[in-house]
């Protein structure tokens, strides 16, 4: 297990402050936050590239905070790959194995083994600069996890990598995770990398972890208006929120919203995922509590997903399949109807 | 004639380029052109020039290597590493480039000729003036700062993050100095040898007043043309400096070359 206590870290353009976190065995965090937030610094003193200014870092229960980055076995792999230019793929997936006196035939017995699971057996004798990015990226990958580390650390691994490239190493990632067993942090501004991969998330904005919890709960449950404007919620609006019996009542500049959770009266921000609301010409016979009438006023289709920009006085934000929008039948300027429960409203 | 094609800007700025390559072409032709090609290789087969070709050699092989030894670990530590006083430290180590090397000369002439340290050295055979030691001290005086500039930029381009990876798969920084650092400076390494051992070949004022210019003891290629130049032996000038030509060329290419990233 990882344990992050209190840590904080100046660097001048970047910072962290009183960082901690708890990282399982065998666990994938993935962190997530805006360029600037911290997340490499974090990555570099957990890994031992510097001394925290203040707080500690324990491993399997020992402090490590003052051990150099030699003695930690963890390893790491940052976005553009850092494949020693001078060395080929096999050397430099090897490279690691050398420091600890193998010998020659078992170092090239790991090595290949390691490359056959990523693929890039039939690389190895290629040096970096002839390879492209993905090759290079799960060679990097390779040389980290070939010294079956106790925490990899990878820093937006995927981020310099084309769409499809992107995709098919994200999935070899989650595999690599479970065959190796390999306790991971991952570290990415990317939501859907979120998703696949990560067991826990936690999102980090200038120098803070501010929430830590299942992708889920993130993702549908923000904490502060910065996680939900970061992980894009869509729908954020602010309002007063009224306790009563049968479901609180968040009044939204004279609109009402039924929720199912206020904790007490009071200022709230108020969330609603875009695919968690119904589109309909006619107003729908359901359960759900909150009901509005409005016309579309703009649509943007990214191939797979149409977003809906819906003027219901409140101006909402609704997703719909590409196949539901054809459906539908509906343009720009047409009446609907938005439906949605109260259980999707999350109050905080 | 459309003025849009009539850019003088580019007309004179490409002619002042021209004139001064035309210029320096003609000037070292002139000094190659001199005499006849009989003559040259007469003077250069002669037991003096041979004498200034060998120390010539020694001296600056000796001098550039001693240049590595010091240049390249504060160039590390230059690029590396922030420490107080570093702005300080970086421009005096600039310093001898700056200034004039009769100045550099005379300063080392009164540092091993006067000072307390300077007679211990000679007291333990090291006798600095006036002697062959003295080319190679004056060398490094003069040129470590070629070395170290060059090494500094060559360390400056490689991010420090190929040394962070190297630490987390186990190596300390004296081995990730040694196999990742070092070799991926190869080339400014070469580079910067190569014109510290040009610019050594060439060094004549500091030499010329620490070690003298002694007929063969302390006559390296610039002191034999200085001196054959002084008393009228214009052939045995001549194939000194044409040497040096030649020499100059061969390591401005190969800097050019392998220089890459690398900057004065």
């Amino acid at each position: 297990m990882l344990k992050i206590e209190n840590v904080s870290k100046d660097l001048g353009e970047f910072r962290l402050e009183n960082v901690s976190l708890e990282v399982q065995d065998g666990e994938y965090l993935v962190i997530i936050g805006p360029t600037g937030a911290g997340k490499t610094i974090l990555l570099e003193t957990v890994a031992g590239i510097y001394p925290p200014d203040s707080g500690k870092v324990f491993l399997n229960e020992t402090e490590i905070t003052g051990l150099p980055a030699w003695e930690r076995n963890i390893t790491m792999v940052y976005q553009d790959y850092m494949l020693f230019p001078h060395l080929n793929v096999e050397e430099n997936i090897g490279f690691g194995l050398k420091n600890r006196k193998l010998d020659k035939e078992e170092i090239a017995g790991k090595v290949r083994e390691v490359a056959e699971i990523f693929g890039i057996g039939h690389l190895l004798h290629r040096y970096p600069d002839t390879l492209s990015g993905g090759e290079q990226q799960r060679a990097a990958i390779s040389r980290a996890i070939v010294l079956e580390p106790e925490v990899l650390l990878l820093d937006e691994p995927l981020s310099a990598l084309d769409g499809q490239t992107r995709e098919r190493l994200r999935t070899e990632l989650k595999k690599l995770h479970s065959h190796f067993g390999t306790t991971i942090i991952h570290i990415t501004h990317n939501f859907e990398e979120v998703f696949s991969l990560a067991d826990r998330v936690a999102v980090m904005n200038q120098g803070r972890i501010i929430q830590v919890g299942g992708p889920d709960e993130v993702y549908r449950k923000p904490e502060s208006e910065f996680v939900a404007d970061f992980v894009g919620v869509g729908n954020l609006f602010r309002g007063t929120c009224q306790v009563g019996g049968a479901g609180s009542v968040v009044d939204v500049d004279g609109h009402t919203i039924v929720t199912a959770e206020c904790a007490d009266n009071g200022e709230v921000s108020v969330t609603i995922r875009p695919e968690d609301i119904l589109i309909s010409v006619l107003p729908l016979d359901s359960s759900a509590r909150n009901t509005f009438r409005g016309r579309i006023t703009g649509i943007t289709d990214n191939g797979t997903i149409v977003r809906l920009s819906v003027d219901a006085g409140l101006q909402f934000i609704v997703a719909l399949t590409r196949q539901g929008w054809t459906e539908l039948a509906l343009s720009s300027g047409d009446q609907v109807c938005l439906t949605f429960k109260a259980s999707s409203v999350h109050v905080f | 004639m459309s003025r849009l094609r009539q850019d003088w800007l580019r007309i004179i700025t490409i002619a002042a380029g021209l004139v001064l390559a035309g210029f320096i072409v003609a000037v070292l032709l002139l000094v190659v052109s001199h005499p006849s090609p009989e003559a040259i290789l007469e003077s250069v087969t002669s037991e003096e020039i041979r004498f200034a070709i060998s120390l010539s050699l020694v001296t600056s092989v000796i001098s550039t290597i001693i240049c590595i030894l010091i240049s390249v670990p504060s160039a590390y530590a230059l690029a590396r590493y922030s420490f107080p006083g570093k702005s300080f430290v970086t421009m005096v180590l600039d310093l001898p480039l700056a200034l004039p090397p009769l100045v550099a000369g005379v300063g080392l002439l009164l540092f091993f000729g006067t000072t307390a340290i300077g007679h211990a050295l000679a007291e333990i055979g090291l006798v600095f003036v006036f002697t062959p030691l003295g080319i190679v001290v004056a060398q490094v005086f003069v040129n470590f700062p070629f070395m170290l500039r060059i090494m500094r930029s060559t360390f400056e381009s490689i991010s420090p993050r190929y040394e962070y990876v190297a630490q987390t798969l186990g190596c300390t920084n004296f081995q990730t100095f040694r196999r990742v650092t070092l070799p991926m400076s190869a080339n400014g390494f070469l580079a910067g040898s190569i014109i510290t051992w040009a610019k050594g070949i060439g060094e004549f004022g500091a030499a010329l007043l620490l070690a003298g210019a002694t007929r063969e003891y302390t006559e390296t290629l610039p002191i034999s043309l200085f001196l054959n130049m002084s008393c009228g032996k214009l052939e045995l000038a001549i194939s000194a400096a044409t040497i040096l030509i030649v020499i100059s060329v061969v390591s401005l290419y190969i800097f050019e070359k392998f220089g890459g990233s690398a900057r004065l």
